[in-house]
């Protein structure tokens, strides 16, 4: 990891929608961001607050209209660039994935983008194979199912295999697991989870959930109006509750907790927002 | 470059400009009454000074309903390929039928005359006063006020049980959904963009290649279009939709002077557009 070339650097972008109309709206205001490799971050704001806007700047669906975006080292402002290169690069995920999936096949469906890259048939099989092995589908097993007999949290997961067969080097996901009963949310985190720990993937994800924040970001970067608001890691920010009631920001339960414990005049560290910490922290009141 | 997604931004149909002119503030029934007598007019029109003067009279509506005439234009512009083909059409194959008048050339099966001429500059221009038109209609009427008139202008027909609140109801849902998928339609391009999909690169005369790059825009779109379809079913339902059943209105409209006086002046330009004899 350098910390002089970040996977990922905004630079004072800003985006306005229907420019040159009645219906004119700043999306995003002078945002700065900087990402660095195999970092996984959680970006929170409430709806209309531009985090769409930001995410679709990554892979270059939405250029930059001012300032800049750099996607390890390639300039998303550039005309030139080949924007197929930028979304090797870059995996963008949407809402509800599971829409946009139109093969008969599930195996054809997640080949789409490795065939779309060009890539000779054993190369497209091979990646179709780790990527739905990766995502928790049976290659053998799930290849030849017919998609729309798969229930909601598989199909999500093809969704998604679909992205990863273009082997990127970031994952954006937007709102991952909205809508998933919650078993499937579970396997879906743990999945992510996986992908960047262990395949060393940079991971930038949008969340209304706390919990999943709290569980998986290394960093989180709070939007509002178009603006980033507050940057830190999960432990400053959830830690602090004069920010997190300035700006809104709602908190996992076990945070949720332990400020209860606060106010009822424990001495607690507010810090310990994983479940495991706040059990602790719990088990050392009660021992005291 | 940037807004090569945003499709939502070029959709004029159902497209409402509140200007609160004297145009918006007409009683829906008698503005489409108006709009409709006009329309029949310019179909029947086929004189070149009655054409113009049917579009100085729509250019005269813009003003008067204080809508930026840029608005109608960018109306027009999509139908310009369409209006071209028919306007070679015509002048290649209609010879024969619109064959008065002094012909200027007969080569084989190709005659063109002065009427055929005539008919080919006409239905161009006729096509221009109808896109002007309906576009002072949509843009000066908002979608409800245009089901409520149309609505109401049937009604007559409900007698030879001609279903005219479904009808009503049909268009309405229609147009209600046209923003709705378009932004699906946005939604589903960046996501499959995303995957590597590219659109519009092929070369044009690829027909076959350029229709399969569609394909994965198109079907998922089909699945979400079905999926509405049935929550608004539903949602019809939980509120006590029932198809054919007697229902009151929520609006009520009453006619003022101005109103007749609005029909008076669309027959008036009708019969002037008519009885032009060029």
């Amino acid at each position: 990891m350098t910390q002089n070339n970040p996977m990922v650097s905004v630079k004072n972008l800003s985006h306005v929608y229907m420019q040159g109309t009645p219906l004119q709206h700043r999306a995003l205001d002078e945002v700065n961001l900087e990402v660095a490799e195999g970092e996984c971050l959680a970006i929170i704001g409430h709806t209309g607050s531009g985090k769409s806007t930001l995410i679709q700047h990554f892979n270059g669906l939405i250029r930059p209209q001012s300032g800049s975006v750099i996607i390890n080292g390639l300039d998303v402002s550039q005309p030139k660039l080949d924007i197929r290169t930028l979304r090797r690069q870059v995996g963008l995920v949407f809402q509800n994935p599971e829409d946009q999936l139109f093969e008969k096949l599930v195996g054809d469906d997640v080949a789409y983008g490795p065939f779309k890259m060009g890539l000779p048939l054993e190369e497209v099989r091979r990646r179709v194979h780790w990527a739905m092995e990766l995502v928790g589908l049976s290659f053998q097993e799930m290849k030849d199912r017919p998609t729309f007999a798969l229930s909601g949290g598989q199909k999500r997961k093809v969704a998604l295999a679909g992205v990863l067969s273009l082997q990127p080097k970031v994952l954006v996901l937007d709102e991952p697991t909205a809508g998933l009963d919650p078993r499937s949310r579970k396997e879906l985190l743990e999945r992510i989870r996986t992908l960047n720990r262990e395949e060393k993937l940079t991971v930038i994800f949008v969340s209304h959930n706390m919990e999943e924040v709290a569980q998986l970001a290394d960093r989180v970067y709070v939007m509002a109006n178009g603006k980033a608001v507050l940057d830190g890691t999960p432990r400053q920010i959830f830690g602090n509750q004069e920010l997190l009631r300035e700006h809104h920001i709602g908190t996992p339960e076990s945070v949720h907790i332990l400020y209860r414990l606060r106010e009822e005049g424990y001495e607690i560290d507010p810090g310990a927002y994983l479940p495991e910490e706040t059990a602790l922290e719990i088990l050392k009141l009660i021992k005291r | 470059m940037s807004a090569e997604f945003e499709l939502t931004r070029n959709i004029t149909i159902g497209q409402y400009l509140p200007t609160g002119s004297v145009v918006h503030r007409l009683d829906p029934r008698f503005k489409l009454a108006a709009f409709v007598v006009m329309i029949l007019a310019i179909a029947i029109c086929n004189t070149y000074v009655g054409n113009l003067f049917a579009l100085a009279v729509c250019i005269w509506m813009f003003s008067v309903s204080k809508i930026p005439l840029h608005y109608g234009i960018s109306g027009i512009k999509p139908a310009v390929p369409f209006i071209i083909i028919l306007a070679i059409m015509q002048l290649l194959f209609y010879g024969e039928i619109a064959n008065g008048g002094t012909i200027y050339l007969k080569y084989g099966f190709i005659t063109i005359s002065s009427e055929s001429i005539r008919l080919v500059v006409v239905s161009a221009m006729r096509f221009v006063d109808v896109i002007f038109l309906s576009s002072v209609l949509t843009l000066s009427t908002s979608t409800t006020e245009l089901t409520h008139g149309m609505e109401r202008l049937l009604g007559p027909l409900e007698k030879v049980k001609f279903p005219v609140h479904a009808f009503a109801l049909i268009i309405t849902i229609a147009i209600r959904f046209v923003p709705t998928f378009a932004m699906e339609m946005e939604k589903m391009m960046k996501a499959q963009a995303s995957r590597g999909a590219d659109f519009g690169t092929g070369e044009w005369w690829r027909i076959v290649r350029r229709t399969k790059d569609m394909f994965p825009i198109i079907i998922p779109l089909f699945n979400v279009a079905l999926a509405r379809a049935e929550d608004l079913i539903l949602a019809m339902e939980a509120r006590c939709y029932v198809p054919g059943a007697s229902r009151t209105r929520f609006a009520h409209y009453k006619a003022s002077s101005k109103d007749y006086l609005a029909l008076l002046f669309s027959i008036v330009i009708s019969v002037i557009m008519l009885g032009i004899p060029f």
